[in-house]
Parts: structure tokens; C-alpha cells; sequence
């Protein structure tokens, strides 16, 4: 019953976000709404409501998937998933579900410069849609991401 | 015993003079159809299981909501319309919540079904309850909008108990987590 209140929580607070009339229209998301519903019916099964995830199906998205936008070869690579490039959702929404995911679940990361995805960019990357070897691609960037953020410390 | 060979004899001749091999052929033709074709009448239909299987003597529950009509303890209610496995409602749990002793999976197959209150599509969370043995219940599998295992992430034959301490399956629940957008 707790883990029913706390999907039921999540929900909400998500909706929340996603549809306030104040809030800030988020770049390449022209209808977040229609966003958040994709996001509950593709992704939130193994993602979970609140994007954290789980190891043995599906890597956390929250504080996590906008700093593959800041390696070589991770803009590309969290388009070329197999869960987001074999979805059955078109170029313009899976682009939009992705821009809308990026700001939503790992807003720290997100740089000011960010270029959001546009369905052409997407047709093109899921064309070459990653398969087993996405374990080993994952692997090698975030041994990237700890790289580059070594000197920095 | 030659006039018992006689007898036997015209009798076969008979047989085969009063009888064509083309008329036992479509009798046997007949039968094979027929034995199939009698399963298929809507009355052998109606005693012999529910839709999506299932079935069996068992009081009928409701949700005490006009917006949530039907039995939640019969594979027909509307919010099954994607389900594989056996009805919480039947295991001692209800459709939102999970027998005592099993714990909920947070990792879940998600569908849309049409209410039929509102003929609206509601997204609807299976979360399988998990810990506990097969229920063995009210086994119900609908399946729409089940795609092959090539695509794992609309597959519900997987096992959803993922993220749980154990993975043994018991029963499955029907969560309402929202509205879908008409498109």
C-alpha cells in the first residue's frame, strides 16, 4: 500500500510540475503534458515515476542522464538506447520525451547552451539504434565523465 | 464353418456394393469437423470459462463507484484489459494493493484501458505482487496491446518482479496512474 501512495504521490508531483500554468516552457518541449503521458507509458515501468530506475533493468535517469550531454558521444548515445530508439513514438515526440526527460529528472546538469533535440536529429540517430554493445558504450562514457572531472577536483 | 465363410462374404460384398468409399470419407470428413466445431458454439463458450480464461464459482466484488464499473475479481473489469497472471482481488489483496505477506514491484508492465463509465483511456500500472508462491487464482491474460519479446519493453511475459527482495511472482494488480491524451 505504501509503494501505491508513493506511485500515486510521484504522479501528482510530476503532473505538478509538468503542467503548471506559471512555470517556464522548457526548450523543445511544445506540450509537456502529452510529454509526461509518453514518459508514463514507455519509460516509467522500468525508469520509474521518479526516474530513478533500477540496476537490474533499467540505469537511473534522476541527477544522471544530462551529464551524458556534457561527453563526446553521449548526446548520441542516450538517443540511440535501445528503449528510446525502437519506441513506437514518432521523430517530433521522442525528440520532445527526451528534452522533456533531460529537464525534468537532472535539471543540475542541464547547461544554459543546451541545444534540444529536434526530430530530424533524432531520425537520424535512431536509425543506428545501439544493441547488446550498449553496456560496454555506457561503461566507456561514464569512465568519461570521471575523467574529465578529475582535474577539475 | 464354409457356410459361416459365405455368410461373411455376402456380407462384406453388400457392403461394399451398397456403400461408395467417397460417402464414408466425407462421414469420417463429417465427424472430425463436427467434434472440432462444437467447442466453438457460444453455450460450450460460456460454461467453459470467462473471457481471457479463468472462471470458476466465486462472489462477485465491486468498486462501489459508478466511474469504476464491474468486478474487479473478474477477468472482464475494464482495468484488465493488458493483464497476464492471477487477479490480486482473488488472492486476498485487491486491485490496488497487495495480498498481505507479498511486497509490491515498483518496476511494472503499463497499458491504457477504456473505462467504460467515460469511454476514456486510462493509463493502468500492473504492478505484480511479489514473495509469496503463485496465487494460482483467477488467472487472467488478455494481452492488449502485448507485443512480441523482440520488444521487451511491451512484452508482459516477462517476470515484472524486478526491484523486489524476492522474484517470485504471486499476483498481479491494476493501478490507475493517469489519464492518456486522445490522439
Amino acid at each position: 500500500m505504501l509503494a501505491v501512495a508513493t506511485m500515486v504521490a510521484g504522479a501528482g508531483a510530476m503532473a505538478a510540475v509538468g503542467e503548471g500554468k506559471g512555470a517556464q516552457p522548457l526548450p523543445g518541449v511544445s506540450d509537456p503534458r502529452q510529454a509526461h503521458i509518453d514518459y508514463m507509458l514507455k519509460c516509467q515501468g522500468c525508469h520509474r515515476p521518479d526516474g530513478t530506475g533500477s540496476a537490474e533493468s533499467a540505469p537511473p535517469l534522476r541527477n544522471m542522464v544530462a551529464r551524458f550531454l556534457g561527453v563526446e558521444g553521449g548526446r548520441s548515445f542516450i538517443a540511440r538506447v535501445p528503449g528510446v530508439a525502437m519506441t513506437d513514438l514518432d521523430d517530433r515526440r521522442l525528440a520532445q520525451l527526451l528534452n522533456w526527460a533531460l529537464y525534468r529528472f537532472d535539471p543540475d546538469h542541464m547547461s544554459p547552451a543546451f541545444q534540444p533535440f529536434t526530430a530530424e536529429e533524432i531520425a537520424r540517430l535512431r536509425a543506428q539504434p545501439l544493441r547488446l554493445e550498449r553496456i560496454e558504450v555506457r561503461e566507456r562514457l561514464l569512465a568519461r565523465m570521471e575523467q574529465e572531472q578529475a582535474p577539475g577536483k | 464353418m464354409a457356410g459361416f465363410d459365405k455368410f461373411a462374404e455376402r456380407l462384406t460384398r453388400n457392403l461394399a456394393r451398397g456403400s461408395s468409399r467417397r460417402s464414408l470419407l466425407a462421414w469420417i470428413g463429417g465427424t472430425v469437423t463436427g467434434a472440432a466445431a462444437l467447442p466453438v458454439l457460444p453455450v460450450s463458450r460460456a460454461v467453459a470459462s470467462e473471457h481471457g480464461g479463468g472462471g470458476g464459482a466465486r462472489a462477485s466484488q465491486s468498486t462501489g463507484n459508478i466511474q469504476d464499473p464491474g468486478d474487479p475479481a473478474s477477468c472482464d473489469y475494464w482495468r484488465y484489459c493488458a493483464i497476464d497472471g492471477f487477479l490480486c482481488t482473488c488472492c486476498g489483496g485487491t486491485v490496488s494493493s497487495c495480498p498481505p505477506g507479498t511486497e509490491m514491484s515498483p518496476i511494472t508492465w503499463i497499458g491504457t484501458c477504456t473505462n467504460p463509465a467515460d469511454n476514456r483511456a486510462y493509463i493502468i500500472s500492473y504492478n505484480d505482487c511479489c514473495g509469496l508462491s503463485s496465487c494460482g487464482q483467477c488467472m487472467c491474460n488478455r494481452n492488449e496491446g502485448d507485443r512480441p519479446q523482440v520488444r521487451p519493453q511491451s512484452n508482459n511475459d516477462y517476470n515484472w518482479c524486478l526491484g523486489t527482495e524476492s522474484a517470485v511472482y504471486n499476483c498481479s494488480t491494476a493501478i490507475i496512474i493517469g489519464v492518456a491524451l486522445d490522439s
